[in-house]
Parts: structure tokens; C-alpha cells; sequence
């Protein structure tokens, strides 16, 4: 078992989450069971009590697991030091079968937690509490979730073997291959930027004229068309390498950490834009997530774009 | 209005302060809670202002369910409506006297000409001007409480709730602050006061004087 100080942390937080995820899980099980906003009993206002415990607990929990993301991938860069043949957290991905699952299903946790938060908040503003059952229904289907991610982490990491060599970003996300990542990888840049650019414009479009739904399903797109372009076409002005399409390398230090301001740029834009499908906000309050989401999807656009205007400007040819 | 229904409220060890209390209170009425210490008249106060929630039962104040909303919910509500005199007045001994009455509008983040207007109005009504910059610490008992019902009617509340005004007052302070509460009573304010202080069972502008004993209403 490799245990690193961050490894260790991890592992500590994951103890303290558990504990208090069970906790809640209890006090959201009793809550649906007898909640009645109505009654004027003894069970019901023990239950009123109970829920600000609940969650209180839940909601400081994910404000704690949002950041604590950015320290897994930290956490996987900085690992890629003791794996041989690992350059960076792609490495350390590629490393066992456990990495990428677990990456995915932290990267959709990311969003079910925010999303949880919100759905809280509204609660909060209302005196019936309208969403009180909802929020905690959803609280068991994540705690699922949470309990997993916790497994599936002790799992990664334990079957992390130093003394295994393992294959480093440049073969793994290499365009000769005949795998579909390879395959999307070699996507023409021109189909690839106009795809990019366009869902854009359709985000500007839908903000416009308020259709929240499509603006939604948009943000959905955008986040897997911003990955995609990203690692398949922008990275490689990043690194300066036509050749390198590695979505961990800029996160290191030697590109000036780049890739965590685009990635939680990327979240906070995609996530505001998501969740305005999902749930009935105030007119002010819909505003506010569209402003939000726009402002912090055209930083993430202005910025990887400045990335091969500049290179050109500099170097007078593209890549 | 005001009203309990069915309210009880059960402490820890099992210690019952209020045992299915049914009383309401109208608009503009000066009610008299009296009763030996421990009999229930603080939780029947703490309850309409929101301060604790009842074991079982309803609290409604002015039609709103103050028992069944969250307490960030409540305590808009309090600061909108509701004035509280504690028995040991609850003042920050080391803020000056104006500071203190002005601590409930620290919120609403008004201007300094609103603030000004409101500080001297309550100052003047109940004569405490002079003393405005003197920190609490340095003040008499009498000059204390009146610093507390200046710091509760800072926000003009239409309901004013005080828990044993007079019992660190001597007989003379007592009668003060009487003619305080006749003020109060004039301007059409709801009052609901908690003693055993036997001066106010007779006050002749006083609605009801209602008797609370062993958590239950007597009379």
C-alpha cells in the first residue's frame, strides 16, 4: 500500500465524511419517514431540529468535498513523482483499473453536491419549506454515491504499486491509437473549434432570450466540448507540443498550475448553467445563475483562446 | 394577535414548563403574566418571541406560525415586530448607551441620518439623552432598564414582551417605570409583561392580569 501524506489526508477526510454521511443518512431517513410540515407535535418539531442538523452537516460537507477535488487531482500529479514512467496524473490514472472510474464518478459528484447545495439554499429561503423532502430523497441517492466514491478511493489508492512501471501521458493519450479517446483526439481542429465556438454563441443565444432548458442542455454539451477541444486542440498551445494531448500536464507548476483555474473556471460556468433546467428559481435569482454562467464560460473561452493567438504572435505559424 | 394553542413545553429532564396552554392576546392590550418564579410566565414570553420552540402545540403571532418557521425566518420576524425586555436586561457592558440601543439595527444597514433619528426619538421618550455616550457599566439599575426598553423599542415593534422589568428596581424606579408603560400602552403597542411584582395587578390601565401556575393558566 502507498501511503504519501496527501494519500494519508485523504484518508482521514474519507473517515470524517463517512462518519458524518451516516449520521445524516439516519436523520434524513427518520425526517421522510414522519415529516409533516402541518403537525404541531412532539415527533415533528424533534424532526424541524433534526433537519437543520441534517443539513448543516450535508451542506458543510460538500462545500468541503468541491475544493477537496481540485487536492485528488493534486494529489494524483504529485504521485506521478514515485510511479516509474508516470509524468503526471495520467499516469497515475492509467495506473490501475479503479483511477478512472473513480475520476468520473467524482467529476459527476462534483455536480450532484453543488446541485444539492442549491436545492438547500432554496429551502432555506422558503418558511414551508417546500424542499425539504426533495433535498434529503436526493441526499440518499448521493450519500450511495459518496459511500462509493469513499470505496472506490481506499481501492485506487491501496492498489497503487511503486514498483510497477506504468505508461506515461504522452502514449496514453497518443492519436495513433485505434481507440475512441484517439479517435477523438485526432478530431480536424476546424470541426473541433466550430463546434466549440458555436455552442457558445447557442449558450449566448439561449441566455438571451431566457430559454433555460436549451441553455441547460447546452451547458451540458459546452462541458464536454471544452474538455474535448481542451485536451485535443488548446492543450497543445498550452504545452507548446502539437503532439501532447495529456489533460494533467497543465496542472503542474511548469504551466503556471493553468489547468486548475480552467477546470474550476470551466465548473462554476457549466455548473450555474445546468442548474437553472433543474430547479424554479426567483426571476433574481435565475438572472444571477445566467450572469454567472455566462461571465465564467466566456473567462474559460477568452483564456484558452488567448493561449494559440498568442503562440501565433510570437512564433507566426499556428500549430 | 397572539395566540398559544395547545402549547407545551417539556425541558430537558423531563421538567414541564407550559402543559397544554390555550391563551390568546389581542392587538393593543397591556397583559399582566403573574405567578412565583418557575411557574411558566418566561416560556410563554420566549415562545412568542421566537426564542425557543414548543415541545408540542402552536405558537401564532399576528397570524404567523412562529413556532413552525425556521429560526433565521424568526428572528426577521422578531427584529420587525418584536421588542424584549429581559429581567437582567441582557446590555453589553462595555458599548456606551447609544451603541446598545442601536445594536437590533445593525442589520437593516440604514444611514446614518436614519439611525440619528431613530437613536434620539428613543432616547428623548425615555429620557435617557444625557447619558447616551456614558457606558452601560457606569449606569444605575434604573437608568439600565430604561437603556433596555430603549434598546427594545428602537424598531418601533407592535408587540413588546418584558420578563420581570422591576426586580432589581427599587419602589421609585418601579413607579417610573410604570409611566413608561402607560406611554407605551398609548401608542397602541401590545404589551405583555411577566412578574410577581404585586404593584402592577391593579393598575387601573392594565387589560388582564392572567395567573400562570405550574405551567397551566389559572385564571
Amino acid at each position: 500500500m502507498t501511503l504519501t501524506p496527501e494519500i494519508l489526508t485523504i484518508y482521514i477526510l474519507d473517515l470524517l465524511f463517512l462518519f458524518f454521511a451516516i449520521i445524516a443518512f439516519i436523520l434524513s431517513l427518520q425526517i421522510l419517514k414522519s415529516w409533516n410540515f402541518e403537525a404541531t407535535t412532539k415527533l415533528q418539531y424533534s424532526l424541524q431540529m433534526k433537519s437543520y442538523l441534517g443539513s448543516t452537516i450535508i451542506k458543510y460537507m460538500f462545500y468541503i468535498k468541491l475544493p477537496l477535488f481540485l487536492f485528488f487531482i493534486f494529489t494524483l500529479d504529485k504521485l506521478s513523482f514515485i510511479l516509474p514512467g508516470a509524468m503526471c496524473g495520467a499516469g497515475v490514472v492509467n495506473s490501475n483499473e479503479y483511477a478512472t472510474v473513480l475520476l468520473f464518478l467524482k467529476l459527476i459528484n462534483l455536480y450532484l453536491f453543488a446541485y444539492w447545495i442549491v436545492l438547500d439554499k432554496l429551502d432555506m429561503q422558503d418558511e414551508q419549506q417546500r424542499y425539504l423532502k426533495q433535498k434529503f430523497t436526493i441526499f440518499i441517492a448521493l450519500f450511495t454515491l459518496l459511500v462509493l466514491e469513499i470505496v472506490l478511493e481506499y481501492i485506487m489508492f491501496s492498489s497503487i504499486d511503486v514498483k510497477d512501471v506504468v505508461d506515461c501521458c504522452g502514449t496514453i493519450f497518443s492519436t495513433n491509437d485505434n481507440t475512441y479517446l484517439s479517435k477523438a483526439l485526432s478530431l480536424s481542429p476546424r470541426i473541433l473549434l466550430s463546434l466549440f465556438y458555436m455552442n457558445f454563441s447557442l449558450l449566448v443565444l439561449s441566455a438571451i432570450f431566457r430559454m433555460r432548458y436549451i441553455f441547460s442542455l447546452l451547458n451540458l454539451l459546452f462541458i464536454f466540448i471544452s474538455l474535448l477541444s481542451l485536451v485535443a486542440f488548446f492543450g497543445t498551445y498550452i504545452y507548446e507540443l502539437p503532439t501532447h494531448h495529456c489533460p494533467f500536464c497543465f496542472l503542474q507548476q511548469e504551466y503556471s498550475y493553468i489547468g486548475y483555474f480552467l477546470y474550476g473556471v470551466l465548473f462554476i460556468g457549466t455548473f450555474n448553467g445546468l442548474v437553472v433546467g433543474f430547479v424554479e428559481f426567483s426571476k433574481k435569482e435565475i438572472s444571477r445563475h445566467y450572469r454567472v454562467s455566462m461571465f465564467f464560460n466566456l473567462m474559460y473561452i477568452i483564456v484558452v483562446t488567448l493561449y494559440p493567438i498568442l503562440f501565433f504572435i510570437r512564433n507566426g505559424v499556428w500549430l | 394577535m397572539i395566540k398559544l394553542i395547545n402549547t407545551s413545553k417539556i425541558y430537558d429532564k423531563n421538567v414541564v414548563a407550559l402543559d397544554a396552554v390555550n391563551i390568546e392576546f389581542k392587538e393593543g392590550e397591556l397583559i399582566v403574566l403573574k405567578g412565583v418564579s418557575g411557574s411558566g410566565k418566561s416560556t410563554i414570553l420566549s415562545l412568542i418571541a421566537g426564542l425557543i420552540k414548543p415541545t408540542t402545540g402552536e405558537v401564532l403571532v399576528n397570524e404567523k406560525k412562529i413556532s413552525k418557521i425556521a429560526d433565521h425566518f424568526v428572528s426577521s420576524f422578531r427584529q420587525e415586530n418584536i421588542g424584549f425586555v429581559f429581567q437582567k436586561y441582557n446590555l453589553i457592558n462595555t458599548l456606551s448607551v447609544a451603541e446598545n440601543i442601536l445594536l437590533p439595527l445593525v442589520p437593516l444597514n440604514l444611514t446614518k441620518v436614519e439611525l440619528k433619528s431613530r437613536l434620539e426619538n428613543v432616547l428623548k421618550l425615555f429620557d435617557i439623552e444625557d447619558k447616551k455616550d456614558t457606558l452601560v457599566k457606569n449606569l444605575s439599575g434604573g437608568e439600565q432598564q430604561r437603556t433596555a426598553i430603549a434598546r427594545a423599542n428602537i424598531n418601533s415593534p407592535k408587540i413588546i414582551l418584558a420578563d420581570e422589568p422591576t426586580a432589581n428596581l427599587d419602589e421609585k424606579l418601579s413607579l417610573e417605570f410604570i409611566d413608561i408603560l402607560k406611554e407605551l400602552k398609548s401608542q397602541k403597542r401590545t404589551i405583555i409583561l411577566a412578574t410577581h411584582d404585586p404593584l402592577f395587578f391593579e393598575l387601573d390601565f392594565v387589560d388582564k392580569v392572567i395567573q400562570v401556575k405550574n405551567g397551566q393558566i389559572i385564571s
